[in-house]
């Protein structure tokens, strides 16, 4: 795993528009620590994970945390590119219903939302920097098995894209991600969903968004016109086909 | 005192680019109290015409202080000597200074670099060898630094040394004291021969060095990589030649849909033409020998919309192997340079961070879309740093942090003197933020 600190490192875009300083909040993402293996290949970048045991000590629903972190991973440099991956599915067998929502709701909305504005303002006084948020797939339509979490991913979703569009000429750009059913520690014990890929896949998909001109990227690709098909299917259809 | 809203700026390679507010210096004074009144957090930097291929002159964020008002040319055609101010251009200096059969000793293979940008990079010219660099010819320099006040240095200063390839990050030449050499006419005596590798290349190069006062070389990088090229040797002439009477625009190579015209096998194409072009022999315009590519403006359009870096490296005599290895592999990616250039310096200047020391310099100019190029002048760099070489800074967009105080072992003590101009680290760039330079 190629995910280290180290003293001596690029801390702006080079000159093959390679970020050199990353930050990947939600260290323990296996989407977001395969995003960062398959970035191109720079031999002095500095990436800085955050989560409770990482470079970095975080409790993402601390919101005075949250801002401590940030503050202090711009003021040592410049940061090129953070990859906002803290999620949780809301199906911790050792919470009850509310605890689980009230949690999605903290880590995939709150903190996410609190990170983005964070980091944009930052972003924004060194005019460059990129953030690459992950949505889901989920967020396309509720369904009566992930709907509370669907919920969650969709406002992020919806958060991202209207942040975005205020970010014209500011150097600062926001990339979202939305894969499928991702097969990974999180999602470890469910049945698989059409469309599954691996989390070593979705990093793909990730590092490929970043260099992409588009604001959204499904992975895989395909779930874009999945995506349309539930959105224009007629209840009655789209309950049986979630039901299953 | 009014800068512009954020402004899109990039080095000559057009590989990436910087949004920063400009300030357009009206006069000396105008400068001097805008200085005074920074106060951003991202700093301010002197530019000139933005020909610093990579992030030299860029500052994300921060501030850009342009000062081409600042053009007064003053020779005393007695003693030689002119004073200038830092908006200067080579070219105009060049001009002026024929009227009264004189030269700048030093000039770039380009004229559209300003004074303050000559001082910041410590250029060479073809003249190497034999003149050294930039500021060989410098006497003074005229500093504004970032406290606001104003403070001449002299080669007697470690901080004229500091600001000689300094990057821009000791404080803003405002004015600068030249001493011009004598010239017959405003016409080179050249004589250009091919070469059929790069052996005979280094052979020819090495003996017409104390022949000629201006040694260069055009090296084919495409095809076999075998180096072959042709030769360009010239002394300053006799005969009175026409010349162009001013920085007038000659054809501009237009930006095609953004598209990159530079291929393995347009090189070739382009390659094979230009080694068979008739040689140069006898007298040239010295602006037109000295400036080739000055003829077509904005040439780095043919790069297309994704840009281009140069990288230009010297290693010592002796070292030449480097230059078999470096071939292999481009010729294994597949990365032709339609420029690259090959010339043998002199000794170095008591600059810290002065790229030109005794050896080979070799300049490739590539397209940053060769697939596999990021990765392999990277560990280029590594064996160039094992073999004792360095890179130009004024032309990297790209190269690693961690190598920049073995190519520079001076960096520390430059450090220490420029962070004695500036405390409050006023002077700012985007490449002194990548390389942690400040």
């Amino acid at each position: 795993m190629a995910i280290r600190s180290s003293q001596e490192a690029e801390v702006m875009l080079n000159g093959f528009k390679n970020p050199g300083r990353v930050v990947l909040i939600g260290g323990n993402s296996e989407i977001g620590r395969a995003i960062v293996e398959h970035l191109p290949p720079l031999q002095s970048r500095e990436v800085i994970s955050t989560s409770r045991t990482g470079d970095y000590a975080l409790d993402v629903t601390n919101r005075a945390a949250r801002e401590a972190c940030i503050s202090a991973l711009f003021d040592e440099a410049d940061v090129d590119l953070v990859i906002l991956a803290v999620g949780v599915l809301g199906n911790d067998s050792h919470l009850d219903a509310a605890d689980n929502l009230l949690n999605a709701i903290e880590v995939n909305y709150t903190a996410t939302a609190h990170f983005l504005t964070l980091i944009t303002e930052r972003m924004k006084k060194q005019s460059h920097g990129q953030i690459l948020v992950i949505s889901s797939f989920a967020q396309v339509r509720p369904r009566p098995d992930n709907f509370g979490y669907g919920s969650t991913k969709a406002g992020i979703d919806f958060f991202a894209r209207g942040l975005a569009s205020t970010l014209k000429g500011t150097g600062v750009s926001i990339k979202i991600l939305r894969p499928g059913f991702v097969t990974s520690k999180m999602t470890a014990g469910m049945d698989k969903a059409p469309f599954s890929i691996s989390a070593e896949e979705c990093g793909k998909y990730g590092a490929k968004a970043l260099q992409s001109g588009k604001l959204i990227t499904w992975a895989p690709s395909l779930l874009k016109y999945v995506a349309l098909i539930f959105k224009s299917l007629p209840p009655a259809i789209f309950s049986k086909i979630s039901s299953r | 005192m009014p800068t512009t809203s954020p402004t899109q700026f990039s080095g000559w390679g057009n590989n990436f680019h910087s949004l920063a507010h400009l300030f357009s210096a009206g006069s000396a004074d105008d400068l001097q109290n805008f200085v005074k009144s920074i106060h951003s957090s991202r700093g301010a930097l002197p530019v000139g015409l933005h020909r610093s291929y990579g992030d030299s002159a860029l500052n994300s964020g921060g501030i850009l202080i342009e000062l081409s008002a600042l053009n007064s040319i003053e020779i005393d055609p007695a003693t030689g000597i002119a004073v200038v101010g830092a908006g200067v251009t080579i070219s105009a200096l060049e001009r002026a200074a024929l009227k009264h059969s004189l030269f700048p000793p030093v000039v770039p293979g380009t004229g559209f670099v300003t004074m303050g940008g000559a001082i910041a990079a410590d250029i060479h010219g073809k003249s190497h060898h034999k003149t050294g660099t930039f500021s060989a010819c410098v006497r003074r320099i005229r500093l504004l630094l970032s406290s606001g006040s104003i403070v001449d240095y002299t080669p007697n200063d470690v901080e004229f040394w500091a600001t000689v390839g300094g990057l821009g990050l000791t404080g803003i030449v405002v004015e600068v004291e030249i001493q011009l050499r004598p010239v017959q006419s405003n016409s080179a005596d050249v004589t250009e021969h091919r070469v059929k590798n790069l052996g005979q290349m280094i052979e020819l190069l090495s003996s017409a060095d104390s022949d000629f006062e201006h040694t260069v070389a055009w090296i084919d990088l495409s095809g076999d990589y075998r180096g072959r090229g042709v030769v360009s040797l010239g002394n300053y002439g006799t005969k009175w030649v026409k010349a162009k009477e001013s920085d007038s625009k000659g054809p501009t190579l237009p930006s095609i849909l953004g598209k990159n015209f530079i291929t393995p096998l347009s090189v070739r194409a382009f390659n094979e033409l230009w080694i068979r072009k008739p040689l140069k022999q006898g007298s040239v315009a010295l602006g037109a020998y000295m400036h080739p590519l000055d003829g077509i403006n904005e040439w780095n359009n043919i790069y297309g919309r994704e840009g281009f870096l140069q990288y230009q490296f010297v290693i010592d005599i002796g070292k030449e192997e480097i230059f078999e290895r470096l071939f292999a592999g481009l010729r294994s990616l597949k990365a032709a340079s339609f420029l690259g250039v090959l010339k043998k310096f002199g000794a170095q200047s008591a600059s810290h961070l002065s790229f030109p020391r005794g050896g080979w310099t070799l300049t490739l100019d590539y397209s940053t879309s060769v697939p596999g190029l990021e990765k392999f002048l990277s560990e280029f760099d590594e064996e160039l740093v094992a073999a004792g070489g360095r890179i130009y800074l004024i032309k990297d967009s790209r190269v690693s942090p961690a190598l920049i105080g073995q190519m520079y072992p001076e960096l520390d003590k430059w450090r220490e003197v420029r962070n004695s101009m500036d405390p409050h680290n006023v002077w700012q760039s985007d490449q002194a933020r990548r390389l942690k330079l400040c």
